[in-house]
């Protein structure tokens, strides 16, 4: 009963302690940003979105997400912080335009495959030329080393040199690798993201709780 | 800012709208987007604003555009329905100039899921085809295929609508949707469906209680409308599909087993019966069958529209006509002011071709000439001065005079154009006519009535000559008060021509010489020239001299043209020998031919070194200009717009433009490039062949200064063998021709029919005129086509085919018609060269009449004066005037014939030429 009770309380404290915290995600194509989203979503979001693809629309993930074609908005909630999520498209015709997504958020999420070392140099181009927008001073930023479940991932440190993230210096900066979910691991995923234990799901609660930590 | 939702009409006409709704402002501030939270009731005011700007046409530049674009997918995060609406809307609105609009794809993708059911799922449907990509169209397919047949109306509409605007840019994905399409137009009138989802909600009403509409039942079937209309589009290249279509859809001879419930979507169908008979003649009948059964359909629209149809039905006969007209003349009577229109103005335009069918619902028409409606009645009266007698003709003329005030321009130009048909229909009341057409010049009006007015007064004076000088001193006094600089000068003129013919021209010269003291400089000009043909035509001497003085006071004109012309008239009035070619002279420049012999003088570099010869060019009478200008006839410009003049044939190419067009086509030959300009083609192709033979041949010459060409025509029909190396073999006997060359067709099959073969010869003496025939026979390679693959075989054989002879003769080819005067030009070449010789044409010529046309054939020249018809059955004379190609020079041949019976035709034949072989050339011609 007391537990009901408590429970009763947090519930309508998320209410009035409620935070929200806006966050743009950019990358580029294929580092797997729509696939975080869905990932930190789904314990709201039943359905995951496969725009080209009715036939995949009510599995839970797929290997193979669509390409995202523009951008997609999507609202989550944890525990009592609402996050916006502004995912926004990688391909190169789109690049120009995350500007326009990061422009008032809390906090800017850039995607990396940390696997692919190859795209390295176009991605640290990309991401220093969005940092270098007047407009954007002081966005706190939060780099993710994607997919370091496959053999021959960049490590953090690694990543962190070869992004030149040590040469950022108007903004909170942090560095995190995380592996791509798999479906076994998913439903282990909501669970631990709300115990804030990790096992498989390496650094994904921290994670949220950065995000969280840039909420207001 | 939050009351700005609040429009109403009041603050429409005041002041603060413009405020409000001014660009400037929106665009500041559009700030509201980016603000957090959202209010959606602030963003919905600001995009109802924005789309209202564009709606009135405000126009937004790219980067104005991009910025507003961008600002509204940030609303992509709020999920009012509401907002999302107007969201959808605006980016409709912005999506044709924004830049990078393909950015909402995925977020729009999202919202139109089966599964989302969301009141804006139509919306984001129609969003969709105006941002995607084309090369993305296939990717949404699957969708599309599943939203056309969805329960819901407004979405199968809406994806309906979106395919067809789809449909250009992506042909074949689109295509395949025809099931789906036909399965649309088939649908039972879907009733409820579930959800929120409203019928309503493709149109944005502005209200929040969207979100909360009720679902109300459609009723209206508009589904099967839009889905025609795709239908129609994936299917329009293909006529059989489009019949069978029609035929479906129109269910049965009574029309009662259709499915198509919707009334638009009917009127559709008609339309497209209506094209498809004008196509196809051999399923006129049954089409016309349907369209009777729809006669009687419960939809006024769909009565109007089949019996409209039925009406412009080409060569429709009366019988056919009379339900579509009884239906019609129910509508006339009909309380809805649409109906009226509709029905009088089908009627106006049936008066023009079936007069006596419409004048059954004359009685009915008559009471719509009150109508307070003028649209209608207009349409009423100009129907009735088209059906009408004589004796209705002053009382309607009253009746529209009473409201000529009240119309616009445009109906007024109708009823003018109708009394114009009239003047020529009723001549003998051209006096009440004149007073009207005379009474609305006087109107206010725009260029195009008043020129309405001028032509038809024009008309009067041409065809009616009892007021001929009434209507010119109306014009005189029209030109006093003249805005239009152009109508003065086309009245000027017209004084010039018929004031002198008056019985007091004088009169006349005080309303042209005020137009030289008042008006600009080219109805100054004009003026002075008018002046000039007084001066020179009229008999009275006293009138003449006043005329030099008036124009001698021209010379002092600050304008160049007016100074230049008033001296040229003094002079030319001082040398009596002067006046017959600059003031008299009423035979122009054929102007297709001038423009062609221009073009190739520009074009030859060498010909630059000469002057122009306008002497080559033929010339035409007056009247033949005015035949071959484009003016409509005087009984065609009745009161029909547009309709009427797309009916019209152009009229047949004159024989100038066809001179041009082989101009054209040998100038492609570069073998011909250094034989300097054609002087001559053929006027038309000679056939040498039987028009259903398997190879048909027609025959074209063209005359250089050096060189003769033939230029054969070859077709083949047999759709099974392809003729290669396709030569012509020409035979004759010695007539001063070398063979150069001939320049085969590699390969002629029945697709790329005709080929041209040319045969080209060098003229021995440039001077002579050759004149021979030659034996042709046409010479190939023929193989037989592999039915299954369409290649030719390997092995072929030689085939000849003998075709008629081709004549080089004097008429045609060395002489062609021109315009002259022929008792002044017969004088002038008094000492010129000249043959005189007497013919008996021999019984088989059987009266003067066939004597005439075989000589005007053989010649190829111009009959002067009417000559051409004989008056008298025993003698004549036959005017003759041509020109020769090559710099021969002017040609004329008076021909006077006796005919007596058992003797038949004698001739006896003048020819003045500027060169003596030129006579010879004539006289061999009809001797030999």
């Amino acid at each position: 009963m007391a537990s009901f009770f408590s429970n009763l309380f947090q519930w309508f404290a998320s209410f009035f302690l409620s935070k929200t915290a806006e966050i743009a995600i950019v990358g580029l194509q294929a580092s797997g940003k729509t696939s975080f989203v869905n990932v930190i979503g789904s314990g709201q979001v039943k359905r995951s979105f496969y725009p080209f693809d009715s036939s995949l629309q009510f599995q839970q993930w797929s290997e193979d997400v669509v390409p995202t074609v523009g951008f997609i908005f999507r609202k989550v909630r944890k525990g009592n912080v609402t996050l916006k999520i502004w995912d926004v498209a990688g391909q190169p015709k789109f690049r120009s335009m995350w500007e326009r997504y990061c422009h008032g958020v809390d906090a800017i999420v850039f995607i990396i495959d940390s696997a692919d070392p190859e795209k390295f140099n176009t991605a640290r181009f990309e991401l220093h030329q969005l940092l270098g927008q007047p407009a954007l001073i002081g966005v706190p930023l939060l780099v993710l080393g994607n997919k370091n479940d496959l053999e021959g991932h960049v490590p953090v440190k690694d990543l962190i040199r070869d992004l030149q993230l040590d040469k950022i210096s108007d903004r909170p900066v942090s560095c995190y690798s995380v592996c791509r979910p798999s479906r076994a691991s998913l439903t282990m995923t909501l669970t631990l993201i709300f115990q804030c234990s990790m096992k498989s799901q390496h650094n994904l609660d921290i994670v949220l709780q950065w995000l969280a930590g840039r909420s207001h | 800012m939050s009351f700005a939702m609040a429009f109403s009409k009041k603050e429409d006409e005041s002041g603060l709208s413009s405020y409000y709704n001014n660009k400037t402002t929106i665009i500041q501030e559009a700030r509201v987007f980016n603000e957090s939270p959202i209010s959606p009731r602030k963003c919905r005011a600001l995009l109802t604003r924005i789309v209202y700007l564009l709606y009135v046409g405000e126009t937004f530049n790219t980067q104005e555009a991009t910025t507003l674009f961008f600002g509204t997918t940030k609303l992509f995060q709020h999920k009012d329905s509401a907002l999302r609406q107007a969201v959808y809307l605006a980016i409709k609105e912005l999506a044709t100039t924004a830049e990078d609009v393909i950015m909402v794809t995925s977020s729009i993708m999202k919202d139109m899921q089966p599964n989302s059911e969301v009141i804006y799922r139509p919306n984001s449907i129609r969003a969709l085809c105006r941002i995607i990509d084309p090369s993305m169209a296939q990717g949404v397919e699957r969708f599309f295929k599943a939203a056309i047949v969805d329960r819901n109306p407004s979405i199968s509409s809406a994806s309906l609508v979106s395919a067809y605007h789809l449909f250009p840019h992506a042909k074949d994905v689109v295509k395949r949707w025809v099931n789906e399409a036909q399965e649309a137009v088939n649908a039972k009138s879907a009733g409820y469906f579930g959800g929120q989802v409203s019928s309503g909600s493709s149109f944005f009403g502005g209200g929040s209680s969207q979100s909360a509409a009720q679902t109300v039942p459609s009723s209206s079937n508009i589904t099967q409308y839009h889905a025609l209309g795709l239908l129609y589009l994936i299917r329009q290249q293909d006529r059989m599909a489009v019949t069978k279509m029609i035929q479906q859809l129109g269910g049965g001879k009574s029309g009662s087993g259709t499915t198509l419930k919707n009334a638009m979507a009917l009127c559709m169908l008609i339309r497209y019966a209506a094209k498809v008979m004008e196509e196809d003649p051999n399923v006129q009948r049954q089409m016309a069958e349907l369209l009777e059964g729809w006669l009687r359909h419960k939809s006024d629209m769909v009565n109007f529209e089949a019996a409209r149809v039925l009406c412009e039905m080409k060569n429709v006969t009366n019988a056919q006509l009379i339900k579509s007209i009884a239906v019609l003349q129910l509508f006339l009577s009909s309380p809805k002011p649409v109906l009226k229109f509709a029905a009088t103005r089908t009627l106006a335009s049936l008066a023009l071709s079936h007069p006596t069918s419409v004048a059954v619902c004359n009685i009915d028409l008559e009471t719509l000439i009150t109508d307070s409606n003028r649209s209608v009645a207009t349409y009423a009266i100009t129907t009735l001065l088209k059906t009408g007698n004589e004796a209705s003709v002053d009382r309607l003329i009253k009746q529209i005079s009473g409201f000529m005030s009240e119309i616009s321009d445009e109906f007024k130009v109708i009823i003018v154009d109708a009394i114009r048909s009239l003047c020529l229909k009723f001549p003998a009341k051209h006096a009440s006519m004149l007073t009207f057409l005379s009474g609305v010049l006087r109107d206010e009006g725009g260029y195009d009535f008043k020129r309405a007015v001028v032509e038809a007064m024009f008309d009067m004076i041409k065809f009616i000559g009892e007021c001929k000088e009434q209507a010119l001193s109306h014009l005189c006094e029209f030109i006093e008060d003249c805005e239009f600089t152009k109508l003065s000068v086309r009245i000027l003129h017209l004084l010039g021509i018929e004031g002198p013919k008056a019985s007091h021209p004088a009169k006349y010269i005080r309303f042209i010489y005020n137009r030289v003291v008042l008006e600009n400089a080219p109805v100054r000009a004009a003026a002075v020239s008018s002046l000039a043909k007084f001066g020179v035509n009229t008999v009275d001497p006293t009138l003449n001299k006043s005329i030099g003085v008036l124009l001698n006071r021209c010379l002092d004109d600050v304008d160049d043209e007016v100074r230049d012309r008033a001296a040229m008239y003094l002079k030319v009035f001082k040398k009596q020998a002067l006046v017959e070619p600059y003031i008299k002279e009423d035979s122009v420049l054929s102007l297709a031919a001038l423009e062609a012999k221009l073009v190739s003088y520009v074009k030859d570099p060498s010909a630059s070194t000469q002057a122009f010869d306008v002497s080559t060019i033929p010339k035409i009478s007056r009247a033949q200009a005015a035949l071959e200008s484009a003016r409509p006839s005087t009984l065609d410009t009745i009161g029909v717009p547009a309709k009427a003049a797309a009916v019209a044939a152009p009229p047949p190419p004159s024989a100038a433009e066809t001179q041009s067009a082989y101009a054209e086509q040998i100038a492609a030959v570069p073998a011909f490039a250094s034989y300097g300009a054609v002087l001559n083609s053929s006027a038309k192709p000679a056939q040498l062949t039987e028009s259903e033979t398997e190879y048909q041949v027609t025959c074209v010459k063209h005359i250089f200064k050096e060189h003769v060409v033939f230029q054969f025509n070859v077709s083949n029909t047999l759709p099974d063998t392809v003729l290669e190396q396709v030569t012509m073999a020409m035979q004759t006997e010695d007539v001063g021709l070398t063979q150069d060359f001939v320049l085969p067709i590699p390969s002629l099959s029945a697709v790329s029919s005709p080929g041209i073969v040319y045969v080209s010869f060098t003229r021995d003496e440039p001077e002579d005129y050759a004149i021979g025939s030659f034996q042709c026979t046409l010479q190939f390679v023929s193989k037989e086509l592999d039915p299954s693959t369409g290649e030719p075989e390997a092995e072929g054989y030689e085939d000849e085919y003998q075709i008629e002879e081709v004549e080089l003769s004097a008429g045609g080819d060395y002489i062609i018609p021109s315009y002259a005067a022929f008792g002044a030009e017969w004088d002038r070449l008094k000492g010129a060269p000249s043959v005189t010789e007497t013919f008996g044409l021999g019984s088989s010529v059987e009266s003067l009449k066939a004597a005439c046309e075989s000589i005007i054939e053989v010649l190829n020249m111009e009959p002067l004066g009417g000559t051409e018809v004989p008056t008298s059955s025993s003698v004549h004379t036959l005017q003759l005037s041509g020109l020769v190609t090559g710099g021969g020079g002017k040609v004329l041949v008076r021909c006077r014939m006796t005919y007596s019976q058992g003797v038949g035709v004698t001739l006896e034949l003048g020819v003045r030429a500027e060169k003596q072989d030129v006579c010879q050339l004539v006289v061999n011609a009809v001797g030999g």
